[in-house]
């Protein structure tokens, strides 16, 4: 069930600023998140652009703005900055994003032009929204409706998600062009794989939470790839065992399915090895020997009647984004992977066996997990 | 226009007190005594941690200064962006200090708990990058 057209992008996905006699203004926290990867050129990218802090308060609030991308050859070049809010604007009636030396604006054909350098990248996207948008309320209704049971782990995921996000919103498709300059190169963009999510909400990064949240960067006109294919999970406590949510596969013909937490076993082992980049730098100061610990495999098995699935998410790229709680005490870090995602299983009687590019943040608190061998 | 050392720290200690007074006052309390000659390239100041207060000024009697640190602009922004660490930094001799080890240990102590508040703060970031 859609509740929403592609038109009513600029509203959903505009920024919901607070007002000023709201509690918890120090809380506040927004974002814009576009990925994409481009089969031909073998770029994957994820851009960032947020506003944290109090959005009344010049000395204390601030924008960011993050880039995260991998070349052909696997090589991470990542990028970020502060933007003092004197120099940013934000809307609350359209996603527009216009800071220092970047910028995201929402043009009326439903199209997000999104411009910048950041330390040695720079991009200029155009990102057209190719399928309507869709929020934390469409999900509960998707599950009710679509599913015709109830999935209690994707129903106590969307409650949560409405707890812990004022605004949660998704843009499953958009379709990338342009170019981006990874230090000098130049690379043409010009894919249907894009996504982009906003998200706001008030609390704290020392907060011991944290979810797993992904989608497999599926190609639509591949009859081997479904339309799409997402997760999400909410995790209570640093370890795995209290965590709610699905996965989310969508066919060719348009239903869902929807495979609920309760359903799936997710076993994550050894220890990632590769290209590794932490955000900020200054991280690398005060934890020396602080290196986040990413597995080397993580694998979603599911099974529901005659449906089933079995991804094993393999990391090829990661950056690590540690933001600091406003008492400096504990950290959470972001945990920015892109994935190779080999994807297999029947669903709806059709049968899936391809290797798919994915998008993968796990977010827990900082250095809660030493050894996933162990876990497992 | 590139910040001179010693108005940076007087601006840093005033955010300090504005932002974090309590944090603040724990730092002097476990650092009380350093004297510290810092340089910056050319740029000299010296930081001196009294009883209740830390005072920036420019210079001090020599015998007073029990520990000095010197680097460049170029290594104190590559450190920061987490290019270099400090080990590096001081094995390829990019960062000197002086003094005797437990008053290094406690000049160490005191700037990685003032770098832990201040990534914590916009301020911060912002005055350390007019330093560039």
């Amino acid at each position: 069930m859609k509740l929403y057209s592609i038109d009513d992008t600029i509203q959903l996905d505009a920024f919901n600023i607070p007002s000023i006699f709201d509690d918890r203004l120090a809380l506040y926290k927004e974002w814009h998140d576009f990925v994409f990867y481009d089969r031909k050129t073998r770029i994957f990218g994820l851009l960032n652009f947020g506003i944290h802090g109090n959005p009344f308060d010049a000395k204390r609030g601030y924008g960011s703005a993050l880039s995260f991308f991998v070349d052909p050859q696997g090589k991470i070049l990542t990028g970020s900055k502060i933007i003092p809010l004197r120099k940013l604007q934000i809307s609350a009636y359209n996603p527009d994003f216009l800071g220092e030396d970047v910028e995201v604006t929402y043009k009326k054909d439903n199209t997000f032009n999104i411009k910048g350098t950041i330390d040695k990248t720079s991009f200029n996207l155009s990102l057209a929204v190719i399928l309507p948008p869709e929020s934390s309320k469409e999900i509960v209704f998707d599950v009710l409706d679509e599913q015709k049971t109830i999935s209690i782990g994707m129903i106590r995921a969307a409650d949560e998600m409405r707890k812990f996000w004022e605004n949660w919103v998704e843009c499953p498709r958009l379709l990338s062009s342009g170019e981006v300059t990874l230090d000098g190169t130049v690379f043409p963009i010009n894919t249907r794989t894009g996504y982009h999510d906003h998200e706001g909400g008030r609390f704290d990064w020392g907060a011991p939470w944290g979810w797993d949240t992904g989608v497999l960067l599926c190609d639509p006109s591949n009859a081997k790839e479904p339309v799409s294919a997402r997760f999400l999970f909410y995790r209570y406590g640093p370890s795995d065992e209290l965590s709610y949510g699905g996965f989310i596969v969508e066919k060719k013909n348009g239903i869902k399915k929807y495979f609920g937490s309760e359903k799936i076993e997710i076993t994550r082992s050894g220890r990632f090895s590769g290209e590794q980049s932490v955000i900020p730098g200054i991280t690398r100061l005060i934890y020396p020997d602080y290196k986040p610990c990413i597995p080397e495999r993580i694998v979603f098995s599911a099974v529901d009647g005659s449906d089933n699935l079995n991804i094993i998410f393999t990391p090829r790229a990661v950056c690590s984004v540690i933001p600091s709680s406003i008492n400096g005490t504990l950290d959470t870090e972001l945990n920015e992977m892109f994935c190779t995602a080999s994807f297999s299983g029947s669903v709806g009687g059709k049968t899936y066996k391809k290797t798919i590019p994915c998008w993968f943040e796990s977010v827990r608190p900082r250095g809660s997990v030493r050894n996933y061998d162990f876990e497992a | 226009m590139t910040l001179k050392l010693k108005k940076f720290l007087s601006d840093f200690i005033e955010i300090m007190k504005e932002d974090f007074p309590l944090q603040l006052r724990g730092i002097i309390k476990d650092a009380r005594g350093i004297t510290c000659l810092q340089t910056l390239d050319s740029d000299k100041a010296v930081i001196q941690i009294r009883k209740r207060e830390i005072i920036i000024t420019k210079g001090t009697p020599k015998n007073e200064i029990n520990v000095r640190v010197a680097l460049s602009r170029d290594c104190l922004f590559k450190i920061i962006a987490g290019k270099m660490t400090l080990a590096e930094a001081f094995y390829t001799k990019e960062f000197d200090v002086i003094g005797d080890p437990q008053t290094l240990l406690r000049c160490y102590d005191m700037w990685i708990r003032i770098i832990s508040i201040a990534r914590t703060s916009p301020r911060f970031h912002f005055l350390i990058y007019k330093l560039r």
